[in-house]
């Protein structure tokens, strides 16, 4: 049962990541401006290798499937991830504000299983605390730069939070059964908690950049995604990213 | 990556070029003893405007190639099989914008703003790596883009940091070094396919049929119709012939493909035991031209990306000008 | 319709379309130094385009440090630099006999030889 939940938990940070990761991938080579072009595909190369080692821990220590069988080879409707990631990349604005408002949610996540009961997350959690230091440094100072830069650009910032916010909120859809277990056993402090851990972080920031949060009452959170009910922009995704591998998963590529 | 082996010589631009060299015969004179010595020249010495031009000239396509050479290999980005070849990709081809970035910097220091070059690029008027112009169709092409034309840029960018300009020498060392890594993921990805199913076999054959012509026009076109650059071979900014190049790629990776039981589409391809040279069918050059000036199969949509990169960019750099501060180049 | 699935998604504008950037788009330059481990000296590794410092050091991070070993990082503005110029090397030539700056010298071995080899040097051993 603890098991389950744990892959359960471990397979929707996965899927987010993989697929945010993808994203922000896309924009290498075609960034705003070289320097930041450089920056942003790290983030993204660090995300895929946060998803792959969440895989592995499912395959080596809950009995899942191979890593990369399970990542690319998946019907969509066994995929976790919650809407926010899945969303093409649209502009920088959109992107930027994505970024921002995923990394701070990924930084209070893991920070969170620094203390997990389950061993290997809190290993990993201590390996990316790092890298999620940078990204959202890099997060912060873009939206506090940009919001600050005249009106195109903090229109632009204010625009895509109000965009997002709700696919954001998504992020912290209540895990049903799984989630009390989880709770229970100390692996990780659940949802609702991280939510408002998450506010915490990123309210201080919207507010030195003058940016509006708009009244969280007044949004409804894009759920389904943990349940496996998808936006239209996953599938195609999925089918692009397996296009080579499918070809006969059984080769070495 | 790929310091494109040929630079393109705009027409007509010579004779009134040579003619300047002999402005100053005393530091012409103590310049080019310097190189002959083998000092680099630094970004505040005097230097001959001619030597000035060929640098900005070579060093401003070298990194107009990185950034577009980043455009085929992207293609695959979002499709790369399984986590370590996906992360591979995408290292790589960031690397090539990283590439691009120092040898931006590096060309500035000549006088040049980064600003000026995007537009040349854009506008046509800089070129680019010939071998940009072709798709990259298939996941082998990635492997045969990865091994070959790595190596290929390798045996051009080794020569080139040998050079007399510090700034480029000191970008090409650390190019070099990345060069390694992406070579060693290119050779094994396509070692894979060649090892692999009769399928995987078949597709890196193919690919490397298409890319054979591309490879074979990386270096330039041959030394006995190439333009006299015999100055800039002395003042070391042509390290190598563009036939010695070649020679020296084949020399090295045809070897390496054969014995992978793969084959080349040139039936007269072989070595000259005699001579110890190259011998291969005339690759087309009137092809190469003809892709040099805009008539390749990807010439439109590699510059129009770049075009909406920046004009996509725009607002976000514009946002973040501070047009009262006073603009620099480089140091160094 | 391109190969690339990624560009298919970027609607891309008219390819004959005149995109010039402005100076100063690229804004400013800021020289890189690298520090590899605790205790090493800051060394110059190149320079990124940067609105300000705060930005200049969050690039310099992923394109100076993205490989090698590195543990911290300081950025200065181009402009900010003061050096000599480049003529000014004969300043630099220690042609000269100021052998009194150089350990070498000092030819401390020499004297204390020969006061060994002395009458003096041999009985006042032991």
């Amino acid at each position: 049962m603890l098991n389950n939940a744990i892959t359960d938990l471990m397979t929707k940070m996965a899927d987010d990541e993989l697929i945010q990761g993808h994203r922000n991938s896309e924009w290498t080579g075609l960034g705003p401006v070289m320097e930041e072009d450089i920056a942003f595909s790290s983030m993204a190369q660090d995300k895929i290798g946060h998803s792959w080692a969440l895989y592995r821990i499912i395959e080596e220590n809950l009995g899942g499937r191979q890593a990369d069988l399970f990542a690319f080879c998946r019907p969509e409707n066994e995929y976790k991830c919650c809407h926010l990631v899945e969303y093409p990349n649209s502009g920088y604005d959109f992107s930027l504000m994505r970024h921002f408002l995923f990394d701070q949610a990924e930084a209070v996540r893991y920070e969170s299983m620094l203390e997990s009961s389950f061993e290997p997350l809190q290993q990993l959690s201590r390996k990316v605390k790092g890298e999620l230091k940078y990204h959202t440094l890099h997060a912060n100072a873009w939206v506090m730069q940009l919001s600050k830069a005249g009106e195109e650009s903090y229109d632009r910032m204010q625009t895509a939070l109000n965009e997002i916010i709700a696919l954001a909120a998504g992020i912290f859809e209540p895990g049903k059964a799984h989630e009390q277990v989880l709770i229970d056993a100390k692996v990780y402090p659940g949802e609702k908690e991280l939510y408002n851990r998450w506010l915490d972080r990123i309210y201080p920031v919207l507010v030195k950049a003058s940016l509006n949060l708009p009244a969280l009452e007044s949004i409804t959170p894009a759920y389904g995604g943990r349940n496996g009910q998808h936006t239209p922009y996953l599938a195609p995704l999925l089918k692009e990213m397996g296009e080579v591998f499918n070809l006969d998963t059984a080769a070495n590529w | 990556m790929y310091g494109g082996g040929y630079i393109f010589e705009e027409p007509n631009n010579r004779q009134v070029r040579e003619e300047k060299i002999h402005d100053e015969p005393e530091k012409l004179a103590a310049f080019e003893d310097r190189i002959a010595r083998g000092e680099k020249i630094e970004p505040g010495d005097w230097m001959p405007a001619e030597y000035r031009r060929q640098l900005i000239r070579l060093i401003e396509q070298h990194a107009h190639s990185e950034i577009i050479g980043a455009l085929p290999e992207g293609t695959w980005i979002t499709r790369a099989p399984g986590f370590k070849r996906k992360l591979a990709l995408i290292a790589k081809v960031q690397d090539e914008i990283g590439h691009g970035q120092l040898l931006y910097n590096a060309a500035e220091t000549l006088g040049k703003t980064r600003e000026a070059m995007i537009n040349d690029l854009l506008s046509g008027k800089s070129k680019y790596s010939n071998v940009f112009n072709y798709p990259a169709k298939t996941w082998a092409d990635v492997t045969v883009i990865g091994f070959l034309i790595d190596a290929a840029a390798i045996v051009n960018q080794v020569a080139n940091s040998k050079g007399s300009y510090g700034p480029y020498c000191r970008a090409l060392e650390r190019i070099c070094y990345e060069e390694s890594f992406h070579l060693k993921q290119g050779h094994d990805a396509f070692i894979e396919l060649a090892t692999g199913t009769p399928a995987q076999r078949e597709m890196l054959q193919d690919a490397l049929n298409r890319w054979w012509k591309p490879i074979m026009h990386f270096f330039g076109p041959p030394d006995k119709t190439s333009q006299h650059s015999e100055k800039l071979m002395q003042w070391k900014v042509k390290m190598a012939s563009n036939d010695d190049m070649r020679n020296q790629f084949l020399d090295m990776y045809v070897p390496k493909i054969w014995e992978l039981g793969l084959t080349l589409p040139d039936p007269l391809l072989r070595k000259n035991a005699e001579t110890g040279r190259w011998e291969y069918s005339d690759p087309d050059w009137d092809e190469f031209f003809r892709v040099i000036n805009g008539g390749g199969p990807c010439n439109e949509e590699r510059l129009q990306v770049r075009k909406w990169a920046e004009e996509h960019g725009r607002w976000v750099r514009k946002a973040l000008m501070k047009p009262t501060e006073k603009h620099t180049l480089p140091v160094a | 319709m391109s190969l690339d699935p990624r560009v298919n998604r970027l609607k891309l504008g008219d390819p004959n379309a005149v995109i010039k950037v402005e100076e100063g788009e690229n804004w400013n330059v800021y020289e890189v130094f690298h520090q590899e481990k605790r205790g090493a000296h800051h060394e110059h590794v190149g320079c990124v385009h940067a609105p300000d410092p705060q930005m200049a050091l969050i690039f310099a991070k992923e394109q100076f440090a993205r490989r090698k070993k590195c543990v911290n990082l300081w950025v200065v503005k181009s402009a900010d630099i003061l050096a000599f110029d480049v003529e000014d090397e004969d300043m630099f030539a220690n042609n000269l006999e100021k052998t009194y700056r150089d350990a070498s010298g000092f030819k401390v071995m020499e004297k204390i030889n020969k006061f060994k080899q002395s009458s003096k040097g041999t009985t006042d051993v032991k």
